[in-house]
């Protein structure tokens, strides 16, 4: 144990005195809140901004307020279809006993456009029938014969608050744990090849697995402080923006269960890029090894920004990284945990930090690490 | 011969495809300079390598103060300190940082650490820039911090791999000079060289090596023999 601290002791020391890995967990602390603030200023700018429709015809008595109300702006042309295509959002032809609407689907903005004017119609059409048939004494009820109450169980403003943070949350998390600790594993690993101290170190009675436990701790230790300090910013920041109407906030269960598996995915992302580390003869090599590993956590980490509703068998928290994100969105989005999932993704992280810890050790016991050097 | 302290026997070792070691057998003992000689790919640093157990024999048996490298390399390690033409030092720590950091790895601890460093720290004159960090220093500075985490522990055998080949004219002497105080305290100096000359003046006994065989053994004088110097010998003897 003693020398398993003055290892880690003095690999820490040196990481803290390392301008890059500083850099490195300070902009992840900044970066963040950053986003938030341009994510939040986008969408509420979308809810407010006013889009153009140009029509022809004449506009049936009272809709042009409903429109205008809505934040559509009415503009007179020629040719609506052909307005659509640039000149205004949407294009409507207002004719005696229908209305024609054109718009390309490719632009957001004709989707908005378009997604608001169906609203106001479809208000509009319901009270018109609904006036023609008290008119004639018929009871305006028959429009709507079985009436839907709807009694949310929890408040949609918060849900949408927490699905926003179920898969940005994930996503900051696993990529930090890799990317915060990557520079300190490379450096503490090809660098001391690079350096030439290598064959030093390993000429001293430490035991090599001591020294390389002592290694993988204090990135470990990085890893989880860049991610902690890049999620603890962005949830801090969420305390002051306001995003999707509302303040959101990480649940004690959320922050526990992120916090767990922070853990785990550094053991194991230590592990690995020490490994990798301990094949490459310098630092820029390390990196060229390590490049492919952002693709390959990356890809889990997005799963759920493509398909939030995936929710597969308990097989799928064997494959590492995507069971931490789903467990953690499970964990945001519910404010629960499924057990059986959570001790699968435990055992399944373990397994892999372990697998990687051998792999980086039967690595650094080889002979061929000091020949190479 | 003073009491042998490292024993090297029918040592055979292959890197690759390239046999290294062919059978090579020497004796260095305590308060004695030993010369490992030869030109460059002799199989100097192989041999070296394997005494202090970096790397095992294929073949053959070495015994450093009585301990086999093979089954006690901790034991081995402990009594070793080796310094070689690649001083690297870690930039971010400052001299005394590694030089203590090294000095607790071999088992140094508590007051006895402090003295040490101050020891090595004083006997090498690294005093003025103990505390300046290692990335600031000269060669030659980060050649006596080399030197002194490798005997900081206090080891019985000190081996020298061509220690001064990165080095100018004074620092070259300082290492010389530091053997030489090594081999009166009564420490196993083995020092590996291509530099023949270096080589006369120093060793009371020399290995010659050429292409991973032992072709001379025995005093330096012997080895020199009626030859004006070591390197014509040499010369005659790999011919």
């Amino acid at each position: 144990m003693r020398t398993l601290r003055i290892v880690f002791l003095k690999e820490v020391r040196e990481i803290l005195r390392d301008r890059r890995t500083l850099i490195a967990i300070g902009l992840a602390a900044l970066a963040t809140p950053i986003v938030l603030i341009v994510i939040s200023q986008v969408s509420t700018r979308t809810a407010t901004q006013t889009y153009t429709v140009g029509y022809s015809g004449d506009i049936p008595a009272g809709l042009d307020v409903l429109l205008t109300a809505t934040g559509l702006k009415l503009e007179p042309v020629p040719d609506p279809a052909a307005a659509a295509k640039q000149e205004v959002d949407l294009g409507v032809v207002f004719q005696t006993t229908q209305i024609d609407e054109y718009y390309d689907p490719t632009r957001q903005s004709a989707q908005i456009a378009d997604t608001r004017v169906q609203t106001v119609l479809g208000q509009y059409n319901a009270a018109k029938a609904a006036a023609a048939l008290k008119e004639k004494g018929i009871d305006p009820g028959v429009l709507n014969p079985l009436p839907v109450t709807i009694h949310p169980l929890s408040s949609p403003v918060k849900a949408a608050g927490n699905a926003f943070l179920s898969f940005f949350l994930p996503y900051i998390l696993v990529t930090m744990v890799l990317t915060g600790g990557l520079s300190a594993a490379l450096d503490t690993s090809a660098g001391e090849r690079e350096r030439k101290t290598l064959e030093s170190l390993l000429l001293t009675p430490t035991p090599r697995s001591r020294i390389l436990l002592g290694k993988i701790l204090a990135v470990g230790l990085v890893s989880l402080t860049a991610a902690i300090a890049a999620i603890g910013s962005m949830l801090l920041a969420l305390t002051q923006i306001p995003l999707l109407g509302t303040h959101v906030s990480l649940s004690p269960l959320g922050a526990t269960v992120m916090l767990w598996l922070a853990v785990l995915l550094a053991g194991s992302f230590s592990s690995l890029t020490l490994a990798l580390g301990t094949l490459a003869k310098n630092f820029r090599q390390g990196q060229a090894y390590a490049t492919p590993l952002y693709f390959i956590t990356i890809f889990p980490a997005s799963i759920i920004l493509f398909i939030p509703d995936f929710n597969p068998n308990l097989a799928y928290y064997l494959i590492p990284i995507l069971n931490a994100v789903l467990v953690l969105r499970d964990a945001i989005v519910h404010n629960a945990v499924a057990w059986p999932a959570l001790g699968v993704t435990t055992a399944s992280l373990a397994a892999t930090g372990l697998i990687c810890w051998f792999a980086a050790l039967r690595l650094f016991t080889r002979e061929t690490l000091l020949i190479k050097s | 011969m003073s009491p042998v302290a490292v024993k090297v026997d029918r040592l055979e070792k292959t890197l690759g495809k390239n046999k290294v070691l062919r059978g090579i057998s020497l004796e260095a003992g305590s308060g004695e300079i030993f010369g490992l000689l030869g030109p460059n790919g002799a199989g100097k640093t192989t041999t070296l390598r394997i005494i202090c157990t970096l790397l095992s024999p294929d073949a053959g048996a070495v015994e450093v103060l009585g301990f086999d490298t093979r089954t006690a390399a901790e034991e081995v390690r402990r009594r070793v300190g080796v310094v070689t033409a690649d001083i690297g030092v870690y930039p971010r720590l400052s001299a005394r940082e590694n030089i203590a950091y090294f000095a607790e790895l071999s088992g140094v601890s508590g007051g006895d650490l402090t003295r040490r460093v101050n020891s090595v720290i004083d006997r090498l004159d690294i005093g003025p820039f103990a505390q300046q960090r290692a990335e600031s220093l000269s060669s030659g500075q980060k050649q006596k911090v080399a030197i002194a985490r490798a005997i900081v522990h206090d080891p019985e055998i000190l081996m020298f791999d061509e220690p001064t080949s990165n080095l100018d004219v004074l620092a070259s002497r300082d290492i010389r000079d530091f053997m030489v105080e090594a081999r009166g305290r009564g420490k196993c100096v083995i020092f590996s060289t291509h530099v023949l000359h270096d080589a006369e003046r120093l060793c009371d006994r020399v290995t010659i090596l050429h292409e991973g065989r032992v072709v001379a053994t025995g005093p330096t004088a012997q080895v020199r023999g009626t030859h004006r110097d070591l390197e014509d010998a040499f010369l005659e003897l790999v011919a």
